[in-house]
């Protein structure tokens, strides 16, 4: 069997303007073969969740992931009820597309705690709601997390609530943002790596949570386009060593990107995984197919 | 809001309502398990077979209960599901015998099961219970020793034996559980988390199937457990859902129970890997998805 050179790479629904069906089509035209989907694009869509997960399951592509509970771990008793209130309701969502990954971001709560015992205590709760409808829970550290800002951490808390179905979103932009050193990327073990989302931005540094916060919503780019395609081809790399042969997202907010015809956008994401399958990582390239013997 | 930052992890897991830690949920057995199936007589044929007697319905519904010595089956004709092969039986929850079924349920839903909804379910009774695999639900019963949950909503058949024996010694040994492609790791997870199940070690084997992952319950006394098997589909693609796909019943002579039950009408599969022997024999497929093993259990063995 041959793959596309593109089929480990997917793009996010939030980087493309336009109606879910249209973002659909136009990934799978760009030649994308998974979509990575945010619960605005079923809660949101005019003909309702069914419809919604209908047009997903009716395009062909497969759901890499569904993106993306927030705030959720550490919080005293009644914001922690409700919070697993809504966690059940995302965990559906993401069952109903046949999705296999939800990605949890790391909290940024002043309500929340900062014990790690709690935090692991929380992710390993949500990781036992997820279990039997089949769903792997990626925690992902944002850079602006309040007590969990870096993938280090969100290892450590991945390790402390030792679940199989609970392991690691790592998220580029965030390692860039938080100028963590790759090398601690060796410190991972890639069957608990669940989910990477790639992205890059324009400039070197985002002190303040702040920057990091407006930079993450607004400016990100597609790798290859911004100001560290050294960093993110040796982060693509050291995740290949390692043994990461999961999915790779394309986790690009841009507000110009939005802005513009998303068969261009698609293709701009196009040339970034081109650039990821064939420069950086050398994929094998596909088996030529011979010609078509009948008519 | 009122909760400081400060005091924002003050929030501590609830202590478990057991001081036994081997056994948090006072785990003392299996009180019932109960099928779904749109056509309860023919169901009702094979169990009787299986040596287990008719003896109660339910006083409103089509609820039927199956008794042979220690062991309950409680037939539902009205849970289907709508869902495809809805006309085969399936097994649609496990009863476990606890000390307080509502502590139980409190328990495992503080560590992530799902509660399921508050009415009451088949058994027109409310008793607390959590959603298992593939949509079935585990029950906790506490109400089973001098009044069971069957004398409020059951009316007994006049002429049937309140307590039928036990065909060759026949008691309740576990039940295999298909699972997906690599998730027995998942599952294992699951039953040691919210029911202190342990998995047993990789040579102790029961039964005659080869494979699978075996998990063992807590139990007061020893001897009342019961074991879950978790089985991974052969082909790396497969189709079939996750299910309890079969009831294990331990006898403590596997070859004299089989001819028993020959006698009674059962055929045992007879092919490949499966054919009865000392530690364990697997009956043909009825009506499309019920299958029952017998487990050499004595003794010491009994889970």
């Amino acid at each position: 069997m041959t793959s596309s050179p593109l089929s480990s790479f997917g793009m996010d629904t939030i980087t493309l303007a336009g109606p879910l069906e249209t973002k659909l089509a136009v990934m799978k035209a760009a030649g994308f073969s998974q979509v990575m989907l945010k619960s605005d694009d079923l809660c949101g869509h005019p003909q309702g969740v069914d419809a919604a997960q209908a047009a997903v399951r009716a395009s062909g592509l497969r759901t890499t992931g569904f993106q993306v509970l927030r705030d959720f771990e550490g919080l005293p008793a009644p914001l922690h009820a409700y919070k697993i209130e809504i966690a059940k309701a995302m965990l559906r969502l993401c069952a109903g597309l046949g999705g296999d990954v939800l990605l949890v971001c790391s909290s940024t709560s002043p309500h929340a705690s900062e014990d790690r015992e709690h935090l692991a205590r929380d992710l390993r709760k949500l990781a036992m709601l997820a279990l039997p409808l089949g769903i792997r829970i990626a925690y992902e550290a944002l850079s602006w997390g309040r007590t969990i800002n870096e993938f280090p951490d969100a290892w450590d808390i991945v390790c402390r609530a030792d679940c199989p179905n609970l392991g690691l979103g790592i998220d580029a932009y965030h390692l860039f943002a938080s100028a963590t050193p790759l090398a601690r990327l060796d410190e991972l073990v890639a069957e608990k790596i669940f989910l990477v989302q790639l992205s890059d931005f324009m400039w070197q540094h985002t002190a303040s949570f702040e920057e990091r916060k407006a930079t993450a919503r607004s400016f990100r780019v597609f790798p290859g386009e911004g100001v560290h395609s050294h960093e993110l081809s040796e982060l693509v790399l050291r995740l290949d060593a390692l043994g990461y042969r999961g999915d790779y997202s394309f986790e690009v907010f841009n507000d110009d990107y939005v802005n513009l015809p998303p068969p261009m956008v698609a293709e701009r994401a196009r040339a970034s995984a081109l650039w990821l399958a064939e420069d950086v990582l050398r994929l094998p390239a596909p088996l030529p197919v011979g010609p078509a013997v009948a008519e | 809001m009122s909760t400081s930052p400060g005091r924002a992890g003050s929030r501590e897991p609830i202590p478990p309502f057991s001081t036994d830690a081997a056994n948090p949920l006072g785990i003392q057995g299996v009180e019932f398990i109960e099928f779904a199936a749109s056509r309860p007589q023919a169901l009702g044929r094979v169990l009787a077979m299986m040596g287990f007697e008719l003896v109660a319905m339910h006083r409103s519904r089509e609820v039927a209960l199956y008794r042979q010595g220690d062991m309950n089956l409680v037939v539902n004709a009205t849970a289907t599901t709508g869902m495809p092969h809805d006309d085969e039986p399936r097994i649609a929850a496990i009863a476990l015998r606890v000390g307080d079924a509502q502590a139980a349920s409190d328990h495992v839903i503080e560590r992530g099961a799902w509660g399921t909804s508050p009415h009451p379910g088949a058994m027109e009774l409310n008793i607390p219970a959590v959603h298992g695999v593939g949509g079935s639900r585990i029950y906790f019963v506490d109400r089973w020793r001098d009044v069971s949950i069957y004398d409020v909503d059951f009316l007994p058949l006049p002429t049937a034996q309140r307590h039928p024996p036990a065909i060759a010694g026949a008691h309740w040994f576990g039940i295999v559980q298909y699972v997906g492609v690599d998730r027995s790791a998942d599952w294992t997870a699951f039953y040691r988390e919210l029911f202190a199940f342990r998995e047993l070690a990789g040579g102790e084997r029961f039964g005659v199937l080869p494979r699978g992952t075996l998990l063992r319950s807590p139990a007061s006394p020893a001897g009342a457990g019961f074991m879950i098997q978790l089985v991974e589909p052969r082909q790396l693609v497969s189709s079939e859902r996750e299910m309890f796909q079969r009831i294990g019943i331990g006898v403590p002579d596997v070859p004299a129970a089989v001819r028993q039950f020959q006698e009674r009408g059962v055929e045992f599969l007879q092919a490949g890997g499966v054919q009865p022997s000392a530690c364990g024999a697997v009956t043909r497929t009825y009506l499309g998805s019920v299958m029952f093993e017998l487990v050499r259990s004595i003794g010491d063995d009994r889970p």
